[in-house]
């Protein structure tokens, strides 16, 4: 080798990703579109602008359960028959929610694709919902709450939520809880499909190896008979969110092998012009690299690594922190962790660190358009937080513009002040301890913690 | 508006991949595609040592090293790869498998050089002490103890590679013994690597955002000054005799959740003009919820909870694995007597024009599928050059597939999926 140390990098090139085009097509529903012809394969996404947001306290859970049967059969073909057709057009075939939307998807090569469009057209508009469907997913969803809550970090993260945004919207666990999947059944989920699913509230993102044209040509043809089932019933309010507070809660559970530490609060929507600032912001704490893992893991060995996200939503999303500790560090581990966490108001970060972890934000977006999945996903996110498309293009640009100084002014206001921390771990060894720090620490013994309750019941 | 529900694989066209392909003076082979984009590029590594390489007694060295090619060189300390591309938005990885242990990275473009630059001199000047030997070596059994002992069914891949060959050193499996691993020495390790890791026995991809020529001049620069040792590779020539009788074998474990068992055909070797018709079976028999063994099996019978099909092709000849997991109060001989009445339908009549295009057209979509990120083409021109001996392969790749006929099917089924070529593991609990 002749340079004996390594070379400097050169200058980062940007992505041009093919330019969206939007139309509305007669009974309401927004379709974009986008050409990328490279290979043979086409996708598209139906994003119903309804998801967990949109249930009720007391049946969360429906919109993963209605989303979760989609695929489970039609009113002409059972679940085993709708494998086989999607097999036999080498296509895939999902559909999933979260809070904000429900999404169908479908992939196919350029000649399969008219026909696994039809798939999609035909799950989304005539899913059976038929009783033993209904029963068997109903069972396995509640089934698989055992295993979330299991892990103390998965569990962590719902109770932070719920701390977050109580009764609000976002509060709920999107995949329900054994009370309320227990009253869902086959009526409530018809009800939700009924009402949420049409075609004056979503969009179709399609794109691949077709013109424009053709694909709206596509949507017409296919999607243009959805008709709308009356007006559009008025989207109640969105609850309100409380306050960020500073404040501990803790979930007694002696069993879990060591402690889920998460911190965060309430930040911003994605569509907040603070975005790209609370990206970088996030990056900064983010990564072996970070400021997190350096300080929790490098520095002290608390654990074997500790992160930062940010929970985009259209309405102010999550900011959490997360690590797992030793059960007998975890006051010097929640101590650790705010005040990096306020490091970020107070201490800029250097240009050199900069660079590097606006290069972690934009290198993960450039490996997430390397596929048409991805860039459908992308556009949908585009679409769905009510993002102008022309900023898909500026992705790169936007983020390189953020300076150190963007970073702190952001993080001292919407992520250093009043962060909640929620601990899931053995008590016995740590919350008398941080009795002693903090104002306000509440103890949850596991048995009693009710997630479908906004103050988590207890 | 009608539109049909299937589709002739035939009409699933892809461009063929272009490259460049270049073996620099010390033997090392450089193949480059470009693909501009996205500003991101993948970097695969592949050294033409596996599993089947480890020296006798010490199996599991070809893998250990994968772990040691991280502890640092000369010029870097530990990590440094991680640094390298965690820290710029990339993330690396390498895996080992039967025949070569292969090194990847991927980065946005503008880092293509420096990686290039590691690359190289974790070649040229890798430390091996006695400190990072040991650290890994545990490393290493600790994986085993959690992939091998501890994960449900995890000994049967084992024990398929070790029962289904009686010669050829395939059957000492990847990850290797812990005995063996423990009486290693520091010089075994040493000589390991001088006789692998040299530029003649390393293939190198990059795929994405690149310019060929500068690339080019980056390898040259960086490979091209690592000496190549003038005494020969050692190369695996043994081999398997025809196997003449069925072989059975009885293993009872801890983590069994429920009976399972494992069927492994000997089949040639993945440049053998009968693979494609192998890929056709495997995704016949076990290819998504429509294949035969899931419809018969598992919907229809309800005598498994999961069935699995695998040609597994290698550089040398290579196995075809049929696996059921019995559903839950189902006996084993129960379950495996519904596998042999599909096993002897595919034995007896060639599959209908219907079923194998609904499998042309899994297998072309997947081909399809597989070219969208650059690391997978990377791999894919990994895998051809390292197991087929040829890159140009990938661009016949899809034709081969569009070419099995039924015939094809019921033939290759005849000649391999016979009783007395099989060896059958029976993995029960205890």
């Amino acid at each position: 080798v002749n340079a004996p140390t390594v070379p400097a990098p050169g200058p980062p090139r940007d992505a041009t990703l093919p330019a969206p085009v939007e139309r509305v097509l007669d009974n309401g529903l927004r379709v974009v579109a986008f050409a990328q012809r490279n290979l043979p394969l086409i996708a598209a996404q139906l994003v119903i602008r309804c998801g967990g947001a949109a249930e009720r306290e007391d049946e969360a859970g429906l919109s993963a359960l209605v989303a979760a049967l989609l695929t489970q059969g039609t009113t002409t073909r059972g679940a085993m028959e709708l494998a086989a057709a999607a097999d036999a057009l080498g296509a895939r075939l999902d559909a999933a929610s979260g809070y904000d939307a429900s999404v169908v998807s479908v992939s196919a090569t350029t000649p399969a694709f008219p026909a696994a469009f039809a798939l999609l057209d035909e799950v989304a508009r005539q899913p059976a919902f038929a009783p033993h469907e209904v029963e068997r997913v109903r069972t396995k969803s509640i089934s698989d709450l055992s295993l979330t809550y299991a892990n103390p970090s998965a569990l962590a993260r719902l109770v932070s939520q719920r701390v977050a945004y109580a009764g609000a919207p976002y509060g709920h666990p999107v995949a329900g809880t054994v009370a309320t999947l227990a009253t869902l059944g086959r009526d409530r989920v018809a009800w939700f499909h009924e009402r949420f699913y049409r075609p004056d509230d979503a969009v179709l993102v399609i794109g691949g190896d077709l013109e424009v044209d053709d694909a709206f040509a596509l949507a017409e043809r296919v999607l243009g008979s959805w008709r709308v089932p009356g007006p559009l019933p008025e989207r109640p309010p969105f609850g309100e969110i409380p306050p960020p507070r500073s404040r501990v809660v803790i979930v007694d559970k002696p069993d879990s092998g060591r402690t889920a530490l998460y911190s965060g609060r309430v930040t911003i929507e994605r569509a907040s012009p603070d975005y790209y600032a609370a990206t970088v912001a996030v990056a900064v704490l983010s990564g072996y690299s970070g400021r997190l893992n350096q300080e929790i893991r490098v520095k002290r060995g608390l654990s074997y690594g500790a992160g930062a996200m940010l929970a985009v939503r259209r309405m102010p999303g999550l900011f959490l922190t997360s690590t797992l500790v030793d059960h007998a560090r975890v006051v010097e581990a929640t101590e650790v962790t705010a005040a990096t966490i306020r490091s970020l108001a107070e201490a800029p970060a250097t240009e050199d660190d900069l660079v590097t972890r606006k290069a972690t934000v934009t290198g993960g977006f450039h490996r997430s358009i390397e596929t048409i999945d991805g860039i459908a996903g992308t556009v949908a996110e585009h679409v769905l937080y009510d993002v102008p498309l022309a900023e898909i293009n500026e992705y790169t640009r936007r983020v390189q513009a953020v300076d150190a100084a963007s970073v702190c002014a952001f993080a001292a206001r919407g992520l250093v002040p009043d962060d909640f921390v929620v601990l899931v771990g053995d008590a016995s060894k740590f919350a008398a301890e941080l009795g002693h720090t903090h104002a306000d620490v509440r103890v949850i013994p596991f048995d009693t913690l009710d997630l479908g309750s906004p103050s988590l019941g207890g | 508006v009608t539109v049909p529900s299937t589709i002739s694989a035939s009409a699933i066209d892809v461009a063929p991949i272009r490259y460049v392909d270049r073996t620099l003076a010390n033997g090392l082979r450089a193949i480059l595609v470009r693909d501009p984009r996205v500003p991101s590029v993948a970097i695969n590594v592949a050294y033409r040592v596996g599993g089947k390489d480890d020296p006798a007694g010490r199996s599991g060295f070809a893998h250990l090293f994968e772990h040691l090619m991280f502890k640092g060189t000369a010029r870097t300390g530990p990590e440094t790869i991680d640094r390298l591309t965690e820290d710029v938005g990339g993330f690396n990885n390498a895996f080992t498998t039967e025949d070569i242990t292969n090194y990847y990275e991927v980065i946005p473009s503008n880092h293509l050089e420096r990686l290039l630059w590691a690359e190289a001199d974790r070649l040229a000047a890798l430390v091996v002490n006695e400190e990072n030997f040991v650290t890994e070596r545990d490393v290493v059994i600790g994986e085993y103890d959690q992939r091998i002992l501890a994960e449900p069914y995890g000994m049967l891949d084992e024990l398929v590679n070790r029962e289904a060959y009686a010669v050829h050193p395939y059957r000492r499996g990847v990850i290797g013994s812990p005995a063996e691993l423990n009486a290693a020495s520091l010089a075994d390790v040493v000589a390991f690597h001088s006789t692998y890791y040299r530029p003649d026995n390393a293939v190198l991809v990059v795929a994405g955002d690149l310019d060929a020529d500068a690339t080019m001049g980056w390898i040259e620069a960086y490979f091209g000054a690592i000496a190549t040792p003038p005494v020969p590779i050692p190369r695996v020539h043994a081999v398997e005799p025809e196997q003449t009788a069925e072989r059975r074998y009885e293993y009872r474990a801890a983590n069994a959740p429920l009976p399972a068992s494992e069927e492994a055909y000997h089949i040639p070797d993945a440049a053998h003009p009968d693979a494609a018709a192998l890929d056709v079976l495997e995704t016949l028999l076990g290819g998504g919820r429509s294949s035969r063994l899931y419809t018969a099996l598992v919907y229809q019978k309800q005598l498994a909870s999961s069935t699995y099909a695998s040609a597994d092709l290698r550089e040398q000849p290579g196995l075809f694995g049929v696996r059921v997991t019995c559903a839950r109060g189902v006996a084993l001989a129960q379950a495996r007597a519904g596998l042999e009445l599909e096993l002897d339908r595919v034995r007896t009549q060639p599959p209908d024009e219907a079923e194998l295009e609904r499998v042309r057209t899994q297998i072309a979509s997947a081909v399809v599928r597989s070219r969208q990120a650059n690391n997978g083409v990377a791999l894919t021109m990994v895998r051809a050059v390292t197991e087929r001996g040829d890159p140009e392969l990938v661009n016949g790749d899809l034709a081969r597939y569009l070419a099995v006929t039924a015939d094809d099917v019921l033939r290759v089924a005849r000649t391999y999926l016979r009783p007395e070529n099989r060896t059958v593991i029976e993995y029960l609990p205890q």
